[in-house]
Parts: C-alpha cells; structure tokens; sequence
C-alpha cells in the first residue's frame, strides 16, 4: 500500500476511534435525571426535534440567512457525497461512470459554498469576534476534501494527493469543532427530551 | 469586584467536575460559530453589538470548559479557543450572564445546531454564583426570601391586614358577607401561591382570584407562613439556595394537606416550582401542580364560572411569558381565555413559542445595575405593543407586568398592563349563587382539551 494511502487509512481509524470515544463518553455521562411530572411526551418531540422542528421556515437561523443556510446545506451534502467516495475509494472501488462527472459538479459547488462560508468568516467583524482558528482550519480541511475528491473523480488530481488532504481531515475531526459529528446529534435529542417534557414540541398546532 | 483566587477558580469548575452529565456536555461540546443565533436574541436585536450575539455567551463557558477539562484545550489552548478563568473572564462572564441575558430561551430552537443556549448561560452563572459572584442586588432579594418567606420581606402582620381588607372589599364585590379568602386551612384542593408584588403593589389581583375562587365555588386557602411562588435563587442558579425555598413551599403543602399547588401568574416561579424544583430537592411531588392559567381555563371549559365578552370594549393583547409559553408549554391556555373574556383581541407578531421578550426576566428587574440596557432592549416589545394598537395588554407574569409597566411609561405606551386573573374577574358575571363545590380534577390532565 502506498504511504499516502497508509495515511489516509490510518486517519480512517483515529477518526472512528475518536468518535467513538465521545459518543461513549457522553453515553458514560448518562442523562441527567428529572423529577418533574411531564405534560408532554418525549419520543413524539425527539422525532419533532430532527425533523419539522428543522423546517427552514421555523427557524430564524435559516430564513432570516437563507444564501448562508443554503450555502451550508449544499456544503454538508458535499461533505457526505466526499466521505462515501472516499470510503469507496479505499476499498477500491474506483469504476464511477458517468455519476462520476455528476458527483464532481456538485462537489465543485459545494467546495465554492465553503469558500463562501470561509469568507463570510473572514470579513464580517462579528464572526471574526467569534472565531478561534479552529473555525478557520475545519473550513478550510472540509472545503479541500471536497475540491480534491471533485478532481480525483475527473482525474485531475492525483489519488496520493487526494489521500494526503483527506487523511489530515480525518485525523483533525475528532479534535475541533468538527466533533459535532457527534454532538449535533446528542444536543437534538437532549432538546427534544427538554421540550418534550414540556409540551412545547412538537407544537399543539403540529397534533 | 472581590479578586479572584485558586479556591473561588475551584469551585467554579466543580460545575464541570461534579455537575458534569450528558446534557452539559452536550451542549458544551456542539457550537460552530455560525452565529446564525444572533437575530433571535432581543439584546442583539436591540442593539447588534458583536458580544450579545448568543453564541458568543456560550463561547465564554464553552472556553473554560475546553480550557481545564480537554486535553486538546489545556495542550493547544489558542487552537480551539480554549479560555483561562481569570479576572477579566469574570467580568465578562458577569455582564453577559447576568447583565445581557434573560435565559429567555428564544435562541434555543433556532439554533442551527440545538445548542440548549439559556441553559448554558444558567449552567455559567451557577459558575460564577459558586465564585461568588452574583450581583449584589440580586443576592439581596435572594437573603430576603430566605430570612423573611417571601422576596419583598412583608411581615405576617402587613400580609394578613392587606387580605383582609381585600376580604371586606370581596363581600362588596360578589353581594355576600360571607365570601371569604381562607387562610392557612388544612385539607383542602388548593393551596394558592402569589407573588410578593402583589401584597404589596397588586393587591386587586388577589382580588381578582379570590372572586373568582368564591364564583368557582372552590375549596382552597392561602397560607400565611409561605406563599411566595417566586425563586430568585433559579435566577442566580444557586441550587442549594434555590433548593431551600422550593422546600418551604413543598412543606407547607404537606402541611396544609392541600391537594394541587396553584402557582399565581408568574412565569419563573411556575418554572422554577413546577420544573426544576423538583430537581432542586431531588424528590417527586407527592401532589399536583398547575398554573392559575390553566386553572381559569377550566374554570371557563367547564362552565364554573360564567364570563361576558362584551364588557371588555377595548381592544386587547397578549404577551407571552417566556418561561409560561417557551418553556413550560402554556400557550393555549391563556388564549382560549381571551377568546372567551374580550371581544377584540389581537395578536402581536411573534407570539406564542416564539414570542419576544419583555426583557424583564432573568432576574433583571431586581438587578438595578442593569437597568438602562433593560429598558433600552424593552423598545422591541414596545413596537410590538404599538403595532398592535391595543388599549390594554394582558400577560399571566407579575415579571413581566412590572417590566411592561416602565416600558409603558419609559415609551409612553398609553396602554393599561393587566393579569389573566383580573380579565376574568373583570368579564366574570356575578350570579346570585356560586357553582358548587367540585371534586377536582387534576389541572393539568385538561391540558390537551383545549
């Protein structure tokens, strides 16, 4: 195997390993316990929670910043269409066809929506204030894997390069921000459970 | 500002050390930065400065906790933003948790991830309340519910003659000598709770209840020896404190063998009763629980009490307490209310879930360092008042009535602040016998009726 393939599969595993480790780190937390009397139920608002609660016309984040909310969603779709290539890839699976050229646009597209996102960072002052380099090499590492794996898929770009790039993401996302791999999804349940007991969610209108 | 030290340094992270569980760490663990939570907090609002932005306040707690608790942060602390607990960090801390924040809630569900963000900045002044660092004028109203009962510090002697004389002003109001506001009676359905506020700057609000209670034919009392409904240890997030008055009230239901304890309209003290209160002292309520929201709306659901739309000409509208609505999933209820009280009622935009804070909450309002931005972040609400061109403006929180009452002088609103409780009081209609006396139901097993 080549070195950079070796990278590349060494980053694999310490990726996973790294998930792994926070999601059995947060398991091993366990939920905080609550005594009050619910008024709501918690599967229906957990369900609520991941899906029409993140109906872009609900949330402020999305339709008051439709081009960034936009820009984001093409940019984590590229983000999964580049790991399911690249998971391909290494098991060798190289034979595209034509979905090659068409994975390839669309990633092209969303390399220029991190690029877009990248320099909303940069310029605007308030989200400079809030960024720490973290924000700007999570950008930067995602938006490259994405860019390489489009020109891999015409090969334009050669595999050891592609491996090299892809291999230092994968071995960054356990350690920055990127970990909301994991903890997006442990923060939609815990809001779920909270609303739930509630009643809030899902919305007595939603019933 | 008492300088900060290795011990005050340790016991502010023994929120992480010791309160550590899978919500803190959760949240602690999923902010982006996208800031894209900025349009949904009034601070920003009202004044878009790069520090009200939410994520920025998540950032601080989120900072130290990478800064002590990771191995990343202690090692490459600059990389991730990682944040030394130091003085001028406390500064921050305070200003932003206590000074600029109303643990609304508004930004909560808009987050692009779901970063619980109020919780954050409760979990980040339990921090600093545990460094002791709360603001001193909260603190005060803190020792006096503790030293006295009740948060205004009245004495038994002003809370007993100011009920009655509300009691005689009762026997004028409902044509009978013998209505009575019963205190400190054993064994009956409920055991009704006030607010400080209103003993001693609302009483017709009590009125109102009252009269209400007695057309209701209701078995219920007030207690003399603790009625207060209000937390103000939820606000500074002391958990012991916080503990200590949810326990006097919890007592004194079992002392007085009531069955339901009905918090008066009150948006943190229903919260902090009802939701955390039990957490605070580790146990389950061995009895119900309710709103007087959702206990006037049964009243009119069930037709124990009798109301007319028509007397209430003017045009009405309707503020939503953050901790009623947002978080505590009482937003129907004062509705149908409405619905059944006013002839012209409008809504405000937004409402319900999403509505606006007043800007009153947080404990904002016993902070007077605070009160400039207060009022200043309080235009958002007074657009939406005047948008609506309501003569009155309803809302079931004595929090939010105080806050909304400067905003309408500081605004020159020209609007009457009012209760739910004395909306149904005003539209009640007095008949010569009350309805008699229920068996009641749980309130709050109604709560899917309406």
């Amino acid at each position: 195997m080549n070195p950079y393939l070796w990278f590349a599969t060494a980053g694999l595993f310490f990726c996973l390993s790294g998930c792994f480790y926070h999601f059995f780190r947060l398991l091993g937390y366990g939920k905080p316990q609550d005594f009050s009397k619910p008024l709501g139920e918690i599967n229906p608002a957990v369900r609520y929670a991941f899906t029409r609660a993140m109906d872009p016309r609900k949330k402020e984040s999305a339709f008051l910043h439709l081009p960034t909310y936009t820009a984001g969603i093409v940019y984590h779709i590229g983000t999964f269409i580049s790991i399911a290539v690249f998971i391909l890839i290494w098991l060798r699976f190289v034979q595209f066809g034509w979905v090659a050229f068409a994975m390839a646009c669309f990633l092209f597209l969303s390399s220029a929506s991190g690029l877009g996102i990248l320099a909303k960072r940069i310029l605007r002052k308030e989200l400079r204030t809030l960024s720490n380099p973290d924000d700007y090499i999570s950008n930067i590492l995602v938006t490259g894997v994405q860019l390489f794996t489009a020109l891999t898929l015409i090969h334009v770009s050669p595999l050891p390069v592609y491996f090299a790039i892809t291999g230092t993401l994968l071995f960054y996302l356990p350690v920055g921000k990127l970990r909301h791999t994991v903890y997006f999804f442990a923060a939609r349940f815990q809001l779920g459970v909270f609303y739930g007991r509630r009643g809030v969610w899902p919305p007595k209108t939603d019933r | 500002m008492e300088k900060l030290t290795d011990e005050k340094i340790k016991k502010g992270l023994s929120v992480f050390k010791k309160g550590m569980d899978g919500k803190l760490f959760s949240h602690l663990n999923s902010c982006v930065h996208c800031g894209l939570c900025a349009e949904s907090c009034i601070y920003y609002r009202a004044a878009p400065e790069s520090k009200f932005i939410p994520a920025v306040k998540v950032d601080l707690i989120s900072g130290i906790y990478k800064r002590y608790m990771t191995l990343t942060g202690r090692i490459v602390p600059g990389l991730i933003g990682a944040k030394k607990l130091d003085d001028r960090m406390v500064e921050e801390m305070t200003d932003l948790f206590f000074g600029a924040c109303t643990i609304c809630g508004r930004c909560v569900p808009h987050c692009s991830i779901g970063v619980d963000i109020s919780y954050l900045v409760r979990r980040g002044r339990e921090m600093l309340t545990r460094m002791g660092y709360v603001p001193r004028s909260l603190q005060n109203t803190i020792n006096t519910a503790l030293s006295t009962g009740n948060n205004m510090g009245i004495t038994e002697t002003e809370f007993t003659e100011t009920l009655k004389w509300l009691e005689d002003d009762l026997h004028f109001e409902v044509n009978d000598e013998n209505a009575r506001i019963p205190l400190n009676e054993k064994g009956k359905d409920i055991l009704y709770t006030l607010n400080p506020r209103e003993p001693k700057f609302f009483p017709l609000s009590i009125s109102a209840m009252a009269k209400i209670f007695y057309m209701a034919g209701e078995s219920w009392t007030l207690s003399t020896q603790m009625y207060d409904v209000t937390n103000y240890a939820y606000y500074s997030s002391n958990p012991d404190e916080a503990a200590m008055i949810t326990r006097r009230l919890f007592e004194e239901m079992k002392n007085l063998d009531a069955r339901t304890c009905v918090l008066a309209e009150c948006g943190h003290g229903s919260r902090a009763f009802r939701w955390e209160g039990p957490n605070y002292i580790r146990q389950e309520y061995p009895f119900e629980v309710a709103t007087s929201v959702e206990l006037l709306a049964k009243y009119i659901r069930e037709a124990r009490i009798s109301v007319d739309p028509d007397k209430i000409t003017e045009c009405v509208t309707l503020h939503d307490p953050c901790n009623l609505a947002r978080t505590g999933g009482i937003w129907k209820e004062q509705r149908y209310i409405l619905s059944r009280c006013v002839k012209n009622f409008v809504e405000m935009s937004p409402e319900g879930i999403d509505n606006l804070c007043c800007g009153g909450g947080g404990g904002q309002l016993a902070m007077g360092e605070y009160n400039d931005r207060r009022l200043k972040i309080g235009k958002l609400k007074a657009d939406q008042i005047m948008d609506t061109g309501a003569k009155i403006v309803v809302t079931p929180c004595h929090n939010c009535v105080d806050q909304l009452s400067q905003l309408n002088i500081y605004y020159k609103l020209g609007v009457q602040i009012k209760t739910v409780a004395e909306i149904v009081a005003d539209a009640i209609i007095i008949k010569e016998k009350p309805a008699k006396n229920f068996n009641i139901c749980p309130v709050n097993n109604q709560h899917n009726q309406i």
